[in-house]
């Protein structure tokens, strides 16, 4: 846990923590609860990591400006609870140094062979949804996340800072890097499944 | 599409150039504009290399289709009711 994570700014009443965690907090559980099974992959983990996140928020709830980014707030707990309690013991198959891979990936000529990738944007919209999750899932966590955050969640570079704890020119290039990788897995997906990759006409196209 | 942009497509395409000198730059640059976080200047870059550029448009294609892959077709896992009553009763409890 950072150290500015839960400083105390307000003194909320016994009512008022009860109020503001029904009407700020419990309305993101959907999220957040599809965000933890995502992390961990496991519906007994994404329960109890959720559940901790919010007896955390709920302890720590005068750390939480009413009326402010409560989503990004429990996001934040969330990820650093998963960091510290749960990635450690989690059945993550990709373990994967960050920096090593981040290092990798950044190499100049990985950046111009995955530029060139022959991928092709009808054939992303013909993928199942199935599909599309097992290309998340099988990224290294750390760029799994960002994918997560950005696109299934709809968060800012700025807020995605601050629940990565992060500079926003870190995320912007993690991004990038994790939008590399997916195109790579997802190619694989759909030469694997048989979808045609390469250029074909309208005429062609038959069942 | 409607017809006006289809058949200023097809007149495009011949003026389109085929190579991108600074396609890692730009593909950078459309990633951004598609999440909503590029600047005017940015944005109106973004908006010119699409209309001349054959792999900047290819690229801005499928960068959408996979956003809006993960965005609309991602699996999502409906939150136990257990869970939801469970942590209300543990914070009453309190
Ligand atoms: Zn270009």
């Amino acid at each position: 846990m950072t150290a500015d994570e839960f400083i105390a700014v307000r003194q909320y009443t016994e009512s008022e923590k009860y109020a503001i965690f029904d009407r700020e907090l419990m309305p993101h559980i959907q999220s957040m609860y599809n965000f933890a099974f995502r992390l961990t992959q496991d519906e007994d983990d994404a329960n109890d990591l959720v559940q901790d996140t919010y007896l955390k928020a709920f302890r720590f709830i005068n750390s939480f400006e009413k009326g402010t980014n409560a989503k990004a707030w429990l996001f934040r707990i969330l990820k650093n609870s998963f960091i510290n309690d749960y990635r450690r013991k989690s059945k993550e198959p990709n373990k994967v140094d960050y920096q090593e891979v981040e290092t990798y990936y950044d190499s100049e000529e990985m950046a111009g062979t995955s530029q060139t990738t022959d991928l092709r944007a009808e054939t992303v919209q013909e993928l199942l949804g199935d599909e599309v999750t097992n290309a998340l899932n099988a990224l290294p966590i750390d760029f799994r996340t960002v994918l997560i955050l950005c696109d299934v969640e709809g968060f800012t570079y700025e807020e995605m800072a601050k629940i990565l704890d992060i500079p926003i020119g870190t995320v912007r290039s993690r991004l990038h890097r994790a939008r590399m990788l997916l195109k790579e897995k997802l190619k694989t997906y759909a030469t694997h499944m048989g979808y045609d990759t390469s250029e074909r006409s309208e005429d062609e196209e038959s069942l | 599409m409607t017809p006006e942009s289809s058949s200023s497509a097809e007149a495009e395409k011949v003026v389109k150039k085929e190579h991108c000198e600074n396609h890692a730059n730009c593909m950078k640059l459309i990633q951004m504009a598609l999440d909503g976080e590029a600047s005017p200047e940015e944005l109106e870059h973004v908006r010119q290399n699409l209309g001349n550029c054959l792999p900047c448009n290819r690229g801005y294609n499928l960068e959408k289709a996979i956003k809006q892959a993960l965005q609309l077709r991602v699996e999502q896992k409906a939150v136990p009711q257990s869970l939801v009553d469970c942590i209300k009763s543990k914070i009453h409890e309190l």
